[in-house]
Protein backbone atom coordinates (compact mmCIF):
# COMPACT_ATOMS: atom_id res chain seq x y z
CA UNK A 1 0.00 0.00 0.00
CA UNK A 2 1.03 3.38 -0.60
CA UNK A 3 2.78 5.22 2.66
CA UNK A 4 0.09 8.07 1.92
CA UNK A 5 -2.71 6.12 1.54
CA UNK A 6 -2.24 4.20 4.81
CA UNK A 7 -0.71 7.18 7.36
CA UNK A 8 -1.82 10.02 5.92
CA UNK A 9 0.39 12.73 3.77
CA UNK A 10 3.77 12.91 3.93
CA UNK A 11 5.01 16.22 5.84
CA UNK A 12 9.11 15.33 5.57
CA UNK A 13 11.62 13.51 5.60
CA UNK A 14 14.66 13.54 8.24
CA UNK A 15 17.69 12.60 5.74
CA UNK A 16 20.22 10.30 7.57
CA UNK A 17 22.48 8.51 4.95
CA UNK A 18 20.05 5.34 3.70
CA UNK A 19 17.86 5.12 6.54
CA UNK A 20 15.47 8.18 6.15
CA UNK A 21 12.61 7.88 8.95
CA UNK A 22 9.67 10.08 7.57
CA UNK A 23 6.78 12.19 8.90
CA UNK A 24 3.29 11.63 8.41
CA UNK A 25 0.36 12.23 10.81
CA UNK A 26 -0.18 8.75 12.02
CA UNK A 27 4.00 7.99 12.62
CA UNK A 28 3.77 11.65 14.23
CA UNK A 29 1.47 11.13 16.65
CA UNK A 30 2.63 7.75 18.09
CA UNK A 31 6.12 9.40 18.09
CA UNK A 32 4.81 12.24 20.07
CA UNK A 33 2.96 10.02 22.59
CA UNK A 34 5.84 7.56 22.68
CA UNK A 35 7.91 11.12 24.03
CA UNK A 36 5.52 12.09 26.19
CA UNK A 37 5.04 9.05 28.06
CA UNK A 38 8.49 9.05 28.59
CA UNK A 39 8.71 12.19 29.85
CA UNK A 40 6.31 11.09 32.18
CA UNK A 41 8.12 8.04 33.26
CA UNK A 42 11.37 10.25 33.51
CA UNK A 43 9.62 12.84 36.08
CA UNK A 44 7.70 10.33 38.29
CA UNK A 45 8.33 8.23 41.33
CA UNK A 46 7.26 4.58 41.45
CA UNK A 47 3.77 3.11 42.99
CA UNK A 48 4.08 1.39 46.72
CA UNK A 49 2.45 -1.76 46.61
CA UNK A 50 0.43 -2.33 49.98
CA UNK A 51 -0.39 -6.33 50.75
CA UNK A 52 -3.07 -6.90 52.94
CA UNK A 53 -1.92 -9.53 55.53
CA UNK A 54 -5.41 -12.13 56.23
CA UNK A 55 -6.37 -12.81 59.79
CA UNK A 56 -4.58 -9.92 61.18
CA UNK A 57 -4.60 -5.76 61.04
CA UNK A 58 -0.51 -5.88 60.28
CA UNK A 59 -0.33 -4.54 56.11
CA UNK A 60 2.90 -4.84 54.38
CA UNK A 61 4.23 -2.04 52.49
CA UNK A 62 6.22 -3.24 49.09
CA UNK A 63 8.87 -0.32 48.78
CA UNK A 64 11.06 0.35 45.72
CA UNK A 65 14.40 1.05 46.66
CA UNK A 66 16.75 3.94 45.72
CA UNK A 67 19.11 2.05 43.53
CA UNK A 68 16.39 -0.51 41.85
CA UNK A 69 14.36 2.78 41.07
CA UNK A 70 17.40 4.80 39.37
CA UNK A 71 18.31 1.33 37.34
CA UNK A 72 14.47 1.16 36.17
CA UNK A 73 14.28 4.61 35.61
CA UNK A 74 16.91 4.49 33.05
CA UNK A 75 15.84 1.19 31.01
CA UNK A 76 12.54 2.47 31.24
CA UNK A 77 13.87 6.03 29.78
CA UNK A 78 15.62 4.01 27.36
CA UNK A 79 12.76 1.76 25.93
CA UNK A 80 10.62 4.84 25.60
CA UNK A 81 13.26 6.35 23.31
CA UNK A 82 13.50 3.06 21.07
CA UNK A 83 9.84 3.14 20.83
CA UNK A 84 9.65 6.65 19.57
CA UNK A 85 12.61 5.90 17.18
CA UNK A 86 11.09 2.42 16.38
CA UNK A 87 7.91 5.06 15.25
CA UNK A 88 9.45 6.81 12.18
CA UNK A 89 12.27 5.25 11.19
CA UNK A 90 12.11 4.79 7.49
CA UNK A 91 13.69 1.85 6.82
CA UNK A 92 12.76 -2.20 8.02
CA UNK A 93 16.35 -3.36 9.03
CA UNK A 94 16.68 0.37 11.13
CA UNK A 95 13.03 -0.92 12.69
CA UNK A 96 14.31 -4.50 13.73
CA UNK A 97 17.45 -3.13 15.50
CA UNK A 98 15.08 -0.20 17.49
CA UNK A 99 12.58 -3.33 18.49
CA UNK A 100 15.43 -5.86 19.67
CA UNK A 101 16.77 -2.78 21.91
CA UNK A 102 13.33 -2.32 23.07
CA UNK A 103 12.65 -6.40 23.73
CA UNK A 104 16.37 -6.27 25.38
CA UNK A 105 15.41 -3.51 27.95
CA UNK A 106 12.09 -4.86 28.55
CA UNK A 107 14.12 -7.78 30.24
CA UNK A 108 16.39 -5.42 32.44
CA UNK A 109 13.25 -3.61 33.51
CA UNK A 110 12.06 -6.79 35.16
CA UNK A 111 15.54 -8.27 35.90
CA UNK A 112 15.88 -5.72 38.84
CA UNK A 113 13.18 -6.85 40.53
CA UNK A 114 14.70 -9.27 43.75
CA UNK A 115 11.23 -11.55 43.41
CA UNK A 116 12.19 -14.99 42.64
CA UNK A 117 8.96 -15.71 40.78
CA UNK A 118 9.38 -12.85 38.39
CA UNK A 119 12.93 -13.71 37.80
CA UNK A 120 12.22 -16.90 36.71
CA UNK A 121 9.47 -15.37 33.97
CA UNK A 122 11.93 -13.03 32.93
CA UNK A 123 14.55 -15.71 32.15
CA UNK A 124 11.51 -17.47 30.06
CA UNK A 125 11.06 -13.97 28.13
CA UNK A 126 14.89 -13.46 27.87
CA UNK A 127 14.83 -17.20 25.97
CA UNK A 128 11.90 -16.10 23.77
CA UNK A 129 13.50 -12.81 22.89
CA UNK A 130 16.81 -14.30 21.92
CA UNK A 131 14.81 -16.69 20.17
CA UNK A 132 13.01 -14.30 18.52
CA UNK A 133 16.37 -12.19 17.04
CA UNK A 134 16.70 -14.82 14.30
CA UNK A 135 12.87 -14.45 12.61
CA UNK A 136 13.30 -11.03 13.36
CA UNK A 137 16.81 -9.99 11.45
CA UNK A 138 15.57 -13.00 8.99
CA UNK A 139 12.78 -11.50 7.62
CA UNK A 140 14.47 -8.16 7.51
CA UNK A 141 17.66 -9.63 5.78
CA UNK A 142 14.50 -11.73 3.33
CA UNK A 143 13.46 -8.73 2.30
CA UNK A 144 16.87 -7.35 1.00
CA UNK A 145 17.87 -10.75 -0.62
CA UNK A 146 14.33 -10.55 -2.47
CA UNK A 147 13.97 -6.98 -3.11
CA UNK A 148 17.37 -5.43 -2.99
CA UNK A 149 16.12 -2.57 -0.46
CA UNK A 150 15.28 -2.04 2.63
CA UNK A 151 14.29 1.32 2.38
CA UNK A 152 10.23 1.46 3.08
CA UNK A 153 10.04 4.31 0.00
CA UNK A 154 12.02 2.30 -1.99
CA UNK A 155 9.85 -1.08 -1.36
CA UNK A 156 6.27 0.71 -1.30
CA UNK A 157 6.66 2.07 -5.14
CA UNK A 158 7.57 -1.86 -5.94
CA UNK A 159 4.86 -3.20 -8.17
CA UNK A 160 4.65 -6.62 -7.06
CA UNK A 161 5.31 -8.54 -4.27
CA UNK A 162 7.82 -11.97 -4.67
CA UNK A 163 6.42 -15.00 -2.90
CA UNK A 164 9.93 -14.47 -0.28
CA UNK A 165 9.08 -10.93 0.97
CA UNK A 166 5.29 -12.68 1.95
CA UNK A 167 7.43 -15.03 3.84
CA UNK A 168 9.99 -12.30 4.98
CA UNK A 169 6.35 -10.71 6.68
CA UNK A 170 5.79 -14.07 8.29
CA UNK A 171 8.76 -13.83 9.90
CA UNK A 172 8.59 -10.23 11.12
CA UNK A 173 5.67 -10.91 12.50
CA UNK A 174 7.01 -14.29 14.39
CA UNK A 175 9.94 -11.73 15.77
CA UNK A 176 8.07 -9.00 17.25
CA UNK A 177 5.57 -11.31 18.67
CA UNK A 178 8.57 -12.98 20.39
CA UNK A 179 10.83 -9.83 21.31
CA UNK A 180 7.28 -7.58 22.38
CA UNK A 181 5.74 -10.83 23.89
CA UNK A 182 2.08 -10.63 22.87
CA UNK A 183 -0.45 -13.50 22.99
CA UNK A 184 -0.21 -16.09 22.36
CA UNK A 185 3.57 -15.92 24.03
CA UNK A 186 2.43 -13.56 26.84
CA UNK A 187 2.13 -15.45 30.27
CA UNK A 188 6.06 -14.97 30.52
CA UNK A 189 5.41 -11.20 30.81
CA UNK A 190 1.96 -11.51 32.63
CA UNK A 191 3.84 -12.97 35.63
CA UNK A 192 6.69 -10.15 35.30
CA UNK A 193 3.24 -7.72 35.92
CA UNK A 194 3.10 -8.28 39.05
CA UNK A 195 6.03 -6.35 40.37
CA UNK A 196 5.84 -2.84 42.00
CA UNK A 197 7.05 -0.06 40.79
CA UNK A 198 3.82 0.75 38.57
CA UNK A 199 5.08 3.16 35.78
CA UNK A 200 8.19 1.48 34.45
CA UNK A 201 6.38 -1.14 34.18
CA UNK A 202 4.01 -0.18 31.88
CA UNK A 203 5.95 1.69 29.74
CA UNK A 204 6.77 -2.04 28.43
CA UNK A 205 2.80 -2.36 27.77
CA UNK A 206 3.16 0.75 25.61
CA UNK A 207 6.38 -0.51 23.12
CA UNK A 208 5.14 -3.34 22.51
CA UNK A 209 1.21 -2.08 21.84
CA UNK A 210 2.90 0.86 19.51
CA UNK A 211 5.49 -1.44 17.87
CA UNK A 212 2.53 -3.75 16.76
CA UNK A 213 0.46 -1.13 15.68
CA UNK A 214 3.70 0.37 13.57
CA UNK A 215 4.72 -3.48 11.95
CA UNK A 216 0.82 -3.88 10.81
CA UNK A 217 1.49 -0.46 8.96
CA UNK A 218 4.62 -1.78 7.43
CA UNK A 219 3.33 -5.03 6.44
CA UNK A 220 1.00 -3.72 5.04
CA UNK A 221 3.63 -1.26 2.99
CA UNK A 222 5.70 -4.24 1.99
CA UNK A 223 3.17 -6.68 0.70
CA UNK A 224 1.13 -5.20 -2.36
CA UNK A 225 -1.65 -6.64 -2.82
CA UNK A 226 -3.20 -4.70 0.08
CA UNK B 1 -14.89 -26.32 25.87
CA UNK B 2 -13.25 -28.39 29.08
CA UNK B 3 -10.40 -28.88 26.47
CA UNK B 4 -9.46 -25.21 25.22
CA UNK B 5 -9.32 -24.33 29.33
CA UNK B 6 -7.01 -27.09 29.60
CA UNK B 7 -5.26 -25.43 26.18
CA UNK B 8 -5.49 -21.61 27.54
CA UNK B 9 -4.35 -23.28 31.33
CA UNK B 10 -1.41 -25.04 29.72
CA UNK B 11 -0.37 -21.37 27.95
CA UNK B 12 -0.42 -19.87 31.08
CA UNK B 13 2.93 -21.83 32.57
CA UNK B 14 5.65 -19.45 31.54
CA UNK B 15 7.88 -22.47 31.39
CA UNK B 16 6.50 -23.99 28.68
CA UNK B 17 5.88 -20.45 26.73
CA UNK B 18 9.90 -21.07 25.34
CA UNK B 19 9.52 -24.58 23.90
CA UNK B 20 6.09 -23.58 22.05
CA UNK B 21 7.56 -20.56 20.63
CA UNK B 22 10.57 -22.31 19.25
CA UNK B 23 8.25 -25.14 18.29
CA UNK B 24 6.23 -22.60 16.07
CA UNK B 25 9.44 -21.08 15.06
CA UNK B 26 10.92 -24.45 13.96
CA UNK B 27 7.88 -25.11 11.31
CA UNK B 28 7.90 -21.65 9.74
CA UNK B 29 11.12 -22.01 8.95
CA UNK B 30 11.15 -25.69 7.20
CA UNK B 31 7.92 -24.30 5.33
CA UNK B 32 10.71 -22.02 4.18
CA UNK B 33 12.38 -24.33 2.52
CA UNK B 34 9.21 -24.61 0.20
CA UNK B 35 9.12 -21.14 -0.81
CA UNK B 36 10.26 -19.88 -4.33
CA UNK B 37 13.25 -17.52 -3.77
CA UNK B 38 15.41 -15.38 -6.49
CA UNK B 39 17.90 -13.30 -5.66
CA UNK B 40 16.98 -9.84 -6.74
CA UNK B 41 20.33 -9.07 -8.90
CA UNK B 42 20.01 -5.16 -8.73
CA UNK B 43 21.50 -5.74 -5.58
CA UNK B 44 21.62 -2.04 -2.98
CA UNK B 45 24.70 -3.29 -1.46
CA UNK B 46 26.72 -5.37 -4.32
CA UNK B 47 29.60 -7.70 -3.66
CA UNK B 48 32.01 -9.62 -5.56
CA UNK B 49 31.32 -13.09 -6.65
CA UNK B 50 32.79 -14.45 -3.43
CA UNK B 51 36.16 -16.45 -4.92
CA UNK B 52 36.76 -13.87 -7.67
CA UNK B 53 38.97 -11.66 -5.87
CA UNK B 54 40.94 -14.48 -4.08
CA UNK B 55 41.72 -16.25 -7.51
CA UNK B 56 42.97 -12.76 -8.84
CA UNK B 57 45.58 -13.31 -5.58
CA UNK B 58 44.75 -9.66 -4.52
CA UNK B 59 45.94 -8.84 -0.97
CA UNK B 60 43.08 -7.20 -0.10
CA UNK B 61 40.30 -10.42 -0.81
CA UNK B 62 37.61 -10.72 -0.57
CA UNK B 63 36.66 -7.04 0.28
CA UNK B 64 38.51 -5.12 -1.68
CA UNK B 65 36.21 -1.97 -3.15
CA UNK B 66 38.92 -0.35 -4.68
CA UNK B 67 38.92 3.45 -5.24
CA UNK B 68 41.85 5.64 -3.74
CA UNK B 69 41.50 7.43 -0.53
CA UNK B 70 40.20 11.32 -1.25
CA UNK B 71 40.71 10.90 -5.21
CA UNK B 72 38.88 8.13 -6.66
CA UNK B 73 35.64 6.28 -5.47
CA UNK B 74 35.55 2.77 -4.25
CA UNK B 75 32.22 0.48 -4.94
CA UNK B 76 29.79 1.84 -2.27
CA UNK B 77 26.34 2.03 -3.57
CA UNK B 78 24.03 3.97 -1.69
CA UNK B 79 19.90 4.23 -1.87
CA UNK B 80 19.96 7.82 -1.44
CA UNK B 81 23.23 9.14 -3.06
CA UNK B 82 22.56 13.25 -2.81
CA UNK B 83 22.42 12.67 1.57
CA UNK B 84 25.73 10.75 1.31
CA UNK B 85 28.11 13.12 -1.08
CA UNK B 86 31.40 12.06 -0.10
CA UNK B 87 30.60 8.38 -0.36
CA UNK B 88 33.24 5.98 -1.19
CA UNK B 89 36.37 8.15 -0.94
CA UNK B 90 37.56 6.81 2.21
CA UNK B 91 36.81 3.31 1.29
CA UNK B 92 40.58 2.09 0.42
CA UNK B 93 42.21 3.98 3.58
CA UNK B 94 44.86 2.17 5.11
CA UNK B 95 46.95 2.87 7.93
CA UNK B 96 50.93 2.08 7.72
CA UNK B 97 50.59 -1.11 9.18
CA UNK B 98 47.93 -2.58 7.06
CA UNK B 99 50.08 -1.35 3.95
CA UNK B 100 53.14 -3.15 5.25
CA UNK B 101 50.96 -6.52 5.84
CA UNK B 102 49.14 -6.05 2.27
CA UNK B 103 52.81 -5.72 1.13
CA UNK B 104 53.79 -9.02 2.31
CA UNK B 105 51.70 -11.59 2.16
CA UNK B 106 48.07 -12.32 0.24
CA UNK B 107 46.28 -14.02 3.21
CA UNK B 108 45.60 -11.50 5.54
CA UNK B 109 42.69 -9.56 3.86
CA UNK B 110 40.11 -10.46 6.89
CA UNK B 111 42.26 -9.64 9.42
CA UNK B 112 42.92 -6.43 7.49
CA UNK B 113 39.62 -5.21 6.95
CA UNK B 114 38.46 -6.13 10.79
CA UNK B 115 41.41 -4.37 12.29
CA UNK B 116 41.24 -0.24 13.20
CA UNK B 117 42.61 1.66 9.93
CA UNK B 118 42.30 -1.05 7.61
CA UNK B 119 39.45 -0.85 4.82
CA UNK B 120 36.36 1.43 6.14
CA UNK B 121 32.88 0.11 5.65
CA UNK B 122 31.45 3.16 4.54
CA UNK B 123 27.95 1.17 4.53
CA UNK B 124 28.24 0.93 8.37
CA UNK B 125 29.56 4.18 9.43
CA UNK B 126 28.48 6.08 6.75
CA UNK B 127 24.97 5.52 4.68
CA UNK B 128 23.45 3.27 7.52
CA UNK B 129 25.53 5.02 10.60
CA UNK B 130 22.47 5.03 12.72
CA UNK B 131 22.01 1.28 12.37
CA UNK B 132 25.64 0.91 14.06
CA UNK B 133 24.53 3.28 16.38
CA UNK B 134 21.42 0.94 17.38
CA UNK B 135 23.57 -1.90 17.52
CA UNK B 136 26.48 -0.78 19.39
CA UNK B 137 23.64 0.82 21.88
CA UNK B 138 22.06 -2.72 22.44
CA UNK B 139 25.28 -4.39 22.84
CA UNK B 140 25.68 -1.75 25.98
CA UNK B 141 22.33 -1.99 27.53
CA UNK B 142 23.32 -5.83 27.21
CA UNK B 143 25.91 -5.40 29.55
CA UNK B 144 24.41 -2.67 31.62
CA UNK B 145 21.82 -5.03 33.02
CA UNK B 146 23.91 -8.23 33.29
CA UNK B 147 26.75 -5.93 35.63
CA UNK B 148 23.68 -4.93 37.35
CA UNK B 149 22.41 -8.57 38.20
CA UNK B 150 25.94 -9.57 38.34
CA UNK B 151 26.72 -6.82 41.21
CA UNK B 152 23.32 -6.58 43.19
CA UNK B 153 22.40 -10.39 42.71
CA UNK B 154 25.27 -12.14 42.71
CA UNK B 155 28.32 -10.36 44.68
CA UNK B 156 25.69 -8.67 47.24
CA UNK B 157 23.24 -11.38 48.06
CA UNK B 158 21.06 -10.43 51.30
CA UNK B 159 20.40 -14.08 52.21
Amino acid sequence: MDIATISGQLLGTIPLGDIVPYITPFNLFMFAGALTFTLLIAISRTETQVEAGFGSLKDREVKVGIKEFRIRRFLAIICGLATAGAMITGDLFNFTLFVALIGIVNIGIVSAVKQIDVLDAAFQYGLIAMMASLPLFGGAALVLASTGTLSLFQLSQATFTPVMVTFASVLLILGVAGETGVAPFYATKAEMFRTPGSPFILIIHLSSLLVIVRTIEILLIINKPF
Amino acid sequence: MKSIGRIWNALANPKRIPRLFALVLGIILLTGFLVPFSLNDQQLYPRPEPQVQIDNHDPLAPYNRGGEPLKERGIVKAQYPENSVNLGKITSYLSPIAIQVKNNTIYYGTSIYSSPGGLIDEILYYTRGLDTILESTILMMAFVIASWVAIHFTMRRDE
